[in-house]
C-alpha cells in the first residue's frame, strides 16, 4: 500500500505529459529522421541552405551578445539592489519584477515606438538636425538585441541579486581589513562568489533569447529572422511542416547543448573544492 | 550604505532604459493623433474607450482570463500530488521524474505549441480550444512543480506523521495539516503560472482561430495591422493589472516568494 | 604609553538613538584588551569604529599619535578576525592567506616565506592547498586568524572569534591566540559575551553597557571589585541587598540586620552584593551576630562541586553554595553569614 501511493499522485500528471507533450514532439520530430527509412536528409539539406544557415547564426550570436550585454549590465545592478538598504531593496525589485511580469508584446510595442522610422529616437535627430533621413533601426539585428536584452535583463538581475544576497557582506569588509579598496574586493571576492548566479541567469537570458518569438517577430520582423519566427513562418504560412519540425529539433538540441556548455564552465570556474576531505 | 558612486550610475542608467520605454506607452496612450507620435499633441481618453469597442480585443481578453485560469487550476489539481510524491516518497527514478515535470519549461515555447498544433489540431481534429487549454497547462505545469515542490521540500513531514499517530487519515492529514502549511507556495504558483500563462505568445500563437485567440496574440495582430494608440491604451491597462497583482502579491505572501 | 585611543567616540545610526555615548578607551602597546559585554552593549560597533567599517558621528580615534579617524579600512593595516571567519571560499587556504600580501605587491619568494611561516606558527602546516570547505571549524578559525597576522598589523582585532567553535576546543583556541599574540607582541582587542573566555586570555578588560565603558580593569580587579550593579551581575554576582549607612562602614538592612564591610562607601552607593560562593552557612546555634541573615531553604539544586540553595530571607531570595557533604532539606532554617572582606558595595 506505502509503495503505490506515490505512483498513484504521478500517474495523471505523468499521463498528461505522456500523451499531449511528449507524444505530439514526436510526431513532429519522427517525420525529419524517418522517411521509409531512417535518414539525416531534412538535417543535411537544411544546413546546406545559406538562408537557413544564416538565420541558425543569426539566432546564436543575438543570443551570445544578449547574454554578454545582460551580465555587464545585470552584475552591478544586481550587487546595487542588494547592498540597499532592506526598506528600499524591496522598492527596487518590484521595479524589476514589473517589466518581467509585463507583457512580452507590450515591451517589445515600446521599443516599436522609439525605434521606428518615424519613432522617438528619428523624430528627436530630425529635429535637432543631427540626420536629414530617418535611420533603420526597426527590423535589423540592432533592434532585436535591444528588445531581447530589455526583455531578459530583469530577469539576470533578479536571479543575480539572490545570489549576491546571500554572500557574506563580513567577506567583503574581511577584504578591505586586508588593504583592498572597494572596487579590488568587488572584483576578487564578490565577483567570483557570483559566477554561479551569472552562470544561471546566462542560461536563462541565452535559452530565453535563443526561443523569444515576440521579440524577433516585432522587431525583426520578416527581414531579419530568428529560429523560433522562422519555425513559426515555415510552419504555418508556407505549410512546410518537414522544416518547421526540423527547425524545432534544431531549438532543442542547440538548447540542451548550450546548458551543458555553460554547466560545464560553471563547474571549471567553480573550484571551490568538495565537501569535508 | 557603502557604495561605489559609478555602481550608483549603471544602476540609475538600467532602471531608466527598464521604465522609458513603458513610460513612453503611457504618454502615447494619451495623444490624439491617429499614429502613435511622442512627444504627443493634444490630449484624450479617446484610445481608452477605443480598447473597450474593439470587440476582438475584449473578447480574447475574456478567452485569455478563462484559459489561464482553467490551464492553471489544472496544473494545481495535477501538479500539487505529483509535487508531493516527488518530495515525500523515494520514488525509484525521482530525479528523471522532477526533470520531465519540469521539462516543459525548457523546450522552447514555439515548439511545443507547433507540437500541439501539429498533433491536436491537424492529426486529432479536436477543438482548437482544447489545445490552447493543454498547452497553457504544459506551460504552467513547472511553476507548480517548482515552487510548491521546494514549499514541500522545507516543510518537515514529521507534523504529517503526528497527524497520523493522532488518529488521521492520510487524507485529512495531507488536507487539514500539509496543505495549510504549503498554502503560501500554492499561492505564489498559482499566481506565477498565471501571469506567465496569461502573458504567453508563442504556444498560443499556434493555437489560434475562429473566436478562440488569446490576448496578447490578439494584440500582436493589431499592432501589425493598425498600429494606433489603441495599443498603447490597452497596454497601460494590462500595467496597471500588473501593478495590481505585484501589489496583491506584496500584501499577501511578499514579493520575494515570486522572484 | 597610550597606543590605541579613542576620544569621546559617538556612534548613531539613525542620528537619535546612541549606539555609542562618548566612548573613552585607550590602549597600551603589546597589551591583549577585551570588550565584554551582553549583545546590544556596542562591543562589536566599538570593533568596527577601530578597524574603520564604520565612521563615528564625533569623537577621534588615534593609534601611536597619528589621528586615523578618517582613513579608509583598506589604508589602516589592521588584521582582523571575523566571527563568521569570512573566509574566501573561492580561494585556497594559501591563496587566502596571501590575499593581502598581493595587494601589498610583495614578491613572489617573500610571499611565500611569509605564508609558509604563518602557516607554521598557526598551526596549519600541510592544509595550504585546501579550500575552506574542506577545514573543520578549528582550522578555519586558524586560517582566518594566520589571515589577518600575516600582513603584520599593527592592531589585531577579534570580533568573537571563538563563538562558533565547540567547548573543548574553545579553551584550545584562546590559549593559542593567548600564545601567538604575545609570542608577536602584537597589540589586540577582542570582543566577546563570554566572561571566563574574556578573563582568561586578557591583559585588560573592558566591560560595556548600553553604549557606554562601566568598567575598565585587570580581569582580576574585575573579577573581585566591581564596579557597579550592571558589572557585578553580569561577572555572576547573584545576591544583591539594599543598605541604609549606619556608620563607616557600618549599614543595616530594611529589617535591621548590621552588615559591615570592608569596603568604602562612596556617595551614592547603597547595594550590597556577594557571590553564592562566598556566603557561609553556620552551625545553628552560632555565636557570630554581625553580617549574619537567618532564612529558609526554598529549593535545592546539585550544581556537582557543590549543593546550591535558594533561601528566603528577610532581604529577599538569597543563593547560597554548601559543601555537598551536608544536604539541607527544602523547609530547613539557615544562618546565613557574610564575611566582610567579601561583601562588595556597588
Amino acid at each position: 500500500m506505502k509503495n503505490k501511493a506515490p505512483y498513484i499522485l504521478l500517474t495523471p500528471g505523468l499521463i498528461l505529459l505522456i500523451v499531449f507533450m511528449l507524444l505530439p514532439l514526436v510526431t513532429i520530430i519522427w517525420p525529419t529522421f524517418y522517411d521509409g527509412k531512417l535518414t539525416f536528409g531534412s538535417y543535411l539539406s537544411f544546413f546546406q541552405n545559406q538562408y537557413n544557415v544564416s538565420v541558425f547564426w543569426r539566432t546564436l550570436s543575438i543570443s551570445l551578445i544578449v547574454t554578454m550585454i545582460c551580465i555587464l549590465l545585470g552584475v552591478p545592478t544586481a550587487y546595487y539592489i542588494a547592498r540597499t538598504s532592506k526598506k528600499w531593496r524591496g522598492l527596487l525589485m518590484a521595479m524589476t519584477l514589473f517589466p518581467l511580469l509585463t507583457n512580452s508584446v507590450i515591451r517589445s510595442f515600446a521599443w516599436i515606438n522609439i525605434l521606428g522610422t518615424k519613432g522617438v529616437i528619428n523624430d528627436l535627430l530630425m529635429n535637432v538636425g543631427v540626420i536629414s533621413e530617418p535611420i533603420k533601426m526597426l527590423y535589423t539585428d540592432f533592434a532585436i538585441i535591444v528588445g531581447s536584452v530589455y526583455l531578459f535583463l530583469p530577469l539576470m538581475i533578479i536571479t543575480l541579486v539572490g545570489v549576491i544576497e546571500n554572500i557574506d557582506l563580513e567577506m567583503m569588509e574581511a577584504a578591505e581589513t586586508l588593504g583592498a579598496n572597494r572596487f579590488i574586493a568587488f572584483l576578487k571576492v564578490i565577483l567570483p562568489l557570483s559566477v554561479p548566479g551569472i552562470i544561471v541567469g546566462s542560461v536563462l537570458v541565452f535559452s530565453g533569447t535563443l526561443s523569444a518569438y515576440t521579440t524577433p517577430q516585432l522587431l525583426g520582423g520578416n527581414q531579419k529572422m530568428m529560429l523560433s519566427t522562422f519555425l513559426y513562418q515555415n510552419a504555418m504560412t508556407l505549410g512546410n511542416w518537414q522544416s518547421a519540425g526540423v527547425i524545432a529539433v534544431i531549438m532543442i538540441v542547440t538548447t540542451i547543448i548550450v546548458m551543458k556548455l555553460f554547466n560545464m564552465v560553471a563547474a571549471k570556474l567553480d573550484k571551490r573544492g568538495g565537501e569535508h576531505a | 550604505m557603502r557604495k561605489h558612486r559609478g555602481l550608483s550610475i549603471i544602476a540609475m542608467l538600467v532602471f531608466a532604459f527598464l521604465f522609458i520605454p513603458l513610460f513612453i506607452i503611457v504618454v502615447t496612450s494619451f495623444g490624439e493623433n491617429p499614429t502613435i507620435q511622442f512627444p504627443i499633441q493634444g490630449f484624450t481618453f479617446d484610445w481608452y474607450v477605443n480598447v473597450f469597442e474593439t470587440n476582438s480585443l475584449i473578447e480574447s481578453f475574456y478567452l485569455s482570463i478563462q484559459i489561464s485560469l482553467l490551464a492553471t487550476i489544472l496544473a494545481l489539481l495535477v501538479g500539487i500530488p505529483a509535487a508531493y510524491a516527488l518530495a515525500r516518497y523515494s520514488v525509484k527514478g525521482r530525479n528523471i521524474m522532477k526533470s520531465f515535470f519540469l521539462s516543459p519549461a525548457m523546450i522552447p515555447g514555439v515548439v511545443i505549441g507547433y507540437a500541439l498544433f501539429q498533433f491536436i489540431v491537424i492529426q486529432l481534429q479536436l477543438p482548437i480550444f482544447q489545445g490552447l487549454l493543454l498547452g497553457h497547462f504544459l506551460i504552467s505545469l513547472p511553476y507548480i512543480i517548482r515552487v510548491v515542490g521546494s514549499s514541500l521540500d522545507q516543510l518537515d513531514f514529521s507534523i504529517e506523521e503526528v497527524a497520523w499517530t493522532l488518529g488521521s487519515t492520510r487524507l485529512r492529514a495531507f488536507v487539514r495539516v500539509v496543505l495549510p502549511n504549503i498554502q503560501a507556495g500554492i499561492f505564489a504558483s498559482f499566481m506565477l503560472a498565471f501571469i506567465n500563462s496569461f502573458n504567453n505568445i508563442p504556444v498560443s500563437q499556434f493555437l489560434s482561430g475562429p473566436g478562440v485567440t488569446a490576448l496578447p496574440t490578439s494584440l500582436m495582430n493589431y499592432i501589425e495591422y493598425n498600429y494606433d494608440p489603441t495599443v498603447s491604451a490597452l497596454s497601460v491597462l494590462l500595467m496597471v493589472g500588473t501593478v495590481v497583482l505585484m501589489f496583491i502579491i506584496e500584501k499577501t505572501l511578499g514579493l520575494a516568494k515570486i522572484s | 604609553m597610550t597606543y590605541v585611543d579613542l576620544k569621546d567616540i559617538r556612534v548613531s545610526y539613525d542620528g537619535k538613538n546612541n549606539i555609542l555615548k562618548d566612548l573613552n578607551l585607550s590602549i597600551e602597546k603589546g597589551e591583549l584588551v577585551s570588550l565584554l559585554g551582553p549583545s546590544g552593549c556596542g562591543k562589536t560597533t566599538t570593533l568596527r569604529v577601530i578597524a574603520g567599517l564604520i565612521e563615528p558621528n564625533d569623537g577621534a580615534f588615534v593609534v601611536d599619535n597619528k589621528n586615523l579617524t578618517r582613513v579608509p579600512v583598506h589604508k589602516r593595516n589592521f588584521g582582523m578576525v571575523f566571527q563568521s571567519y569570512a573566509l574566501f571560499p573561492h580561494l585556497t587556504v594559501k591563496e587566502n592567506i596571501g590575499f593581502g600580501l598581493k595587494l601589498r605587491k610583495e614578491d613572489k619568494t617573500t610571499m611565500n616565506q611569509k605564508i609558509q611561516d604563518i602557516l607554521d606558527v598557526t598551526g596549519l602546516g600541510e592544509l595550504g592547498d585546501r579550500y575552506p570547505k574542506q577545514l573543520s571549524g578549528g582550522q578555519r578559525q586558524r586560517v582566518a586568524l594566520a589571515r589577518a597576522l600575516v600582513i603584520e598589523p599593527k592592531l589585531l582585532l577579534l570580533d568573537e572569534p571563538l563563538s562558533n567553535l565547540d567547548a573543548k576546543l574553545r579553551v584550545q583556541m584562546r590559549i593559542e591566540i593567548k600564545r601567538i599574540q604575545q609570542k608577536l607582541g602584537i597589540t589586540s582587542v577582542f570582543v566577546t559575551h563570554d566572561q571566563e573566555e574574556c578573563f582568561s586570555i586578557s591583559d585588560r578588560v573592558a566591560v560595556m553597557n548600553n553604549g557606554v565603558i562601566e568598567q575598565f580593569d585587570k580581569p582580576e580587579e574585575i573579577y573581585n571589585r566591581p564596579k557597579t550593579e550592571f558589572v557585578a551581575r553580569f561577572i555572576g554576582f547573584e545576591n544583591f541587598i539594599n543598605l541604609t549607612k549606619q556608620g563607616e562602614q557600618t549599614y543595616t538592612t530594611s529589617e535591621g540586620h548590621v552588615l559591615k564591610t570592608g569596603h568604602r562607601w562612596e556617595d551614592g552607593k547603597q547595594v550590597a552584593t556577594i557571590r553564592p560562593d562566598d556566603i557561609v552557612i553556620l552551625p545553628n546555634g552560632a555565636e557570630q551576630r554581625t553580617n549574619v541573615i537567618p532564612g529558609k531553604v526554598v529549593v535545592r539544586t546539585f550544581l556537582g562541586k557543590s549543593y546550591q540553595y535558594e533561601v528566603d530571607t528577610t532581604v529577599g531570595k538569597i543563593l547560597v553554595n554548601g559543601s555537598k557533604e551536608t544536604a539541607y532539606p527544602s523547609g530547613e532554617e539557615l544562618l546565613l553569614y557574610f564575611p566582610e572582606e567579601k561583601l562588595i558595595l556597588v
